[in-house]
């Protein structure tokens, strides 16, 4: 077991991996993280998604801009890919699953992605469809997997209007499912008008709100950990 | 002002030369197909795209039908991207408006960025169509509005013809491989765009949106897109506007260093801000928002818009991206009646 000291230092190498944009050491972080006892849940969070929280600001400041925001993300995912097959299911009274993907006539799937990713992070079953999607595929989607949440992504004015049929269809269908659309041309007006449940504009706010669900996970897990001390 | 009134050909061309018009024109460099016109000839939009004759005949709709400025074509952002080699989409199996996409992409792996501009470019895809749809637009409404095209900017048909997502990364990773494939996509581009004015075009808008400041820095933006638009605009003889949409304060000087005549902004710069930094002289077109505001506002909505960009200082009131097909008549007639009236 590692000491509190050294635990630290691991968190802080993954936490500096995601924010430099740097693989390997994300990687080798999380080798490091299980071989030497950490929670693989505590490593992605106070480790990898801790760096992620930084990175969304550096992006809001400014000083990071896409290309960035993509290669942090490809480090998040080296070390998730190892830290998440020893993750122990969290019982935080968020389970869910989500069907996400990028709407028919577009496809820009990089705020999709980044969405994704923070679901992924989350411990979500994601259902990803993808790019270019026909509408009726996120309603048959949904049926068959009972997913409590649908993300539609547009990234241009030109397709944003197909989200329009996607969430009459999806709220006729099943009135509890919980809708988020998110891209360029969506304003809170729209998301309003049609009826769905949430809304981002562009990368920099998904990134955010992501960033906030997944905060308040930290938060519950938190608590959890409080309740079980 | 003259007794005899301008034509609006003779008003965008004036406004290019920076001569003296009677108001600021109400036109655009990018699509502007309508369901209205599409509906008067009883086309499919997902047809339009591969027929001269009916992509002329809709362009040249949005002047007749609301006395739009200009008749723009194409309407979609695939023309140079499969002339280069890449599949498209054009949707023919649905009746909603969507607009064609590139569906197989011509570069799928690093190694397969070096690539060469094809000898027989002009002669490829709908290079030659779009040529004929020029020639026809030019004998139909040529002698009453402004004939515009448009090409994308390097950086945005490099988004085109290679994975998004690779060529972000890249970038950043590998500047001088990009830059590479940018200063040949530019050839390549120098090639189209000229063969559209010898078609006949009157402008050429150069819409580099990829590479708006929501996704690149504006330091990356001078460093590794400004070259390559400053060679397409160096090449290209007649009046020519860039495009870029999203952020666009912290660009906008360069913007008016590339070359163009004219820099057009969509809804997100802040336009008085932009006209301070980049002086009185400069052309700046636009900057309303085509659905939030032309399609899903109310008209005095719309005419409120059109009396805010004109206040800001723009030289031409102008749509931030493609009119939105479904735009309602009322609200057009709105935005050129606005427009007309207006007295700064």
């Amino acid at each position: 077991m590692a000491t509190d000291e050294r635990k630290k230092e691991i968190l802080e190498k993954l936490k500096n991996a995601v924010i430099q944009y740097d693989e390997d050491t994300a990687r080798e972080g999380s080798e490091e993280a299980l071989k030497e006892g950490l929670d693989a849940n505590e490593a992605i969070f106070n480790g990898l998604v801790s760096g992620m929280e930084e990175v969304g600001r550096l992006f809001e400041a400014q000083e990071y801009f896409v290309p960035e925001l993509l290669m942090c993300a490809d480090a998040l995912y080296a070390g998730l890919d190892i830290l998440k097959p020893h993750v122990k299911q969290m019982d935080l009274g968020v389970k869910g699953s989500v069907v996400i993907g990028t709407v028919e006539g577009d496809v820009h799937d990089i705020g999709k992605n980044i969405v994704k990713m923070m679901f992924d992070v989350a411990g979500f079953q994601v259902y990803d469809l993808g790019k270019d999607v026909p509408l009726d595929k996120f309603v048959e989607e949904q049926m068959k997997t009972a997913s409590d949440l649908v993300c539609l992504s547009a990234m241009m004015t030109t397709t944003m209007v197909g989200m329009k049929k996607v969430i009459d269809d999806l709220k006729a269908k099943n009135p509890n499912v919980k809708i988020m659309i998110g891209g360029a041309p969506v304003s809170a007006d729209i998301a309003e008008k049609w009826g769905a449940d949430g809304y981002s504009p562009d990368a920099n706010n998904a990134l955010k709100d992501a960033i906030n669900m997944i905060s308040s996970l930290k938060k519950l897990k938190e608590e959890a950990e409080q309740k079980k001390a | 002002m003259t007794d005899t009134p301008m034509t609006p050909r003779d008003r965008v061309l004036k406004l290019f030369a920076g001569e003296a018009i009677d108001r600021p024109p109400c036109f655009s460099g990018m699509g502007n197909v309508t369901a209205e016109g599409l509906k008067k000839f009883g086309y499919k939009f997902a047809a339009v795209h591969s027929d001269a004759k009916m992509m002329a005949d809709s362009a040249a709709s949005t002047y007749r039908l609301f006395g739009f400025e200009c008749a723009v074509v194409p309407f979609d952002l695939c023309v140079e991207a499969e002339a280069l080699g890449c599949g498209i989409n054009v949707y023919s199996h649905l009746e909603d408006i969507l607009y064609p996409t590139i569906k197989t992409k011509l570069i799928n792996t690093e190694e397969e960025m070096d690539i060469a501009v094809p000898a027989d470019l002009a002669e490829r895809g709908r290079v030659p169509m779009m040529k004929e749809v020029i020639g026809r637009l030019k004998a139909d409404v040529g002698k009453e509005v402004a004939i515009g095209a448009h090409v994308l900017g390097p950086f945005t048909l490099a988004g085109q013809v290679m994975e998004l997502n690779t060529l972000l990364k890249l970038s950043f990773k590998k500047p001088d491989k990009i830059g590479k494939l940018l200063d040949t996509l530019a050839s390549a581009l120098v090639v189209i765009a000229g063969e559209y004015e010898d078609a006949g075009a009157d402008y050429i808008t150069v819409r580099e949106m990829g590479a708006t400041s929501d996704v690149l820095s504006p330091r990356v933006f001078k460093s590794l897109i400004l070259p390559y638009l400053k060679k397409v605009f160096a090449a290209l003889n007649k009046d020519t506007v860039i495009h870029i949409c999203g952020k666009t304060n912290d660009i906008a000087v360069f913007m008016v260093e590339s070359g163009a005549k004219a820099i057009s902004v969509d809804q997100k710069n802040d336009i008085a801000d932009t006209r301070k930094k980049i002086g009185d002289k400069a052309l700046l077109f636009g900057n309303y928002d085509p659905y939030n505001v032309l399609v899903s506002g109310t008209a005095e909505q719309v005419r409120e818009t059109m009396r805010q960009c004109l206040d800001n200082g723009v030289s031409a009131v102008w749509p931030g991206c493609d009119i939105w097909p479904t735009v309602p008549p009322e609200n057009f007639h709105a935005m050129m009646d606005e427009v007309k009236q207006y007295r700064r």
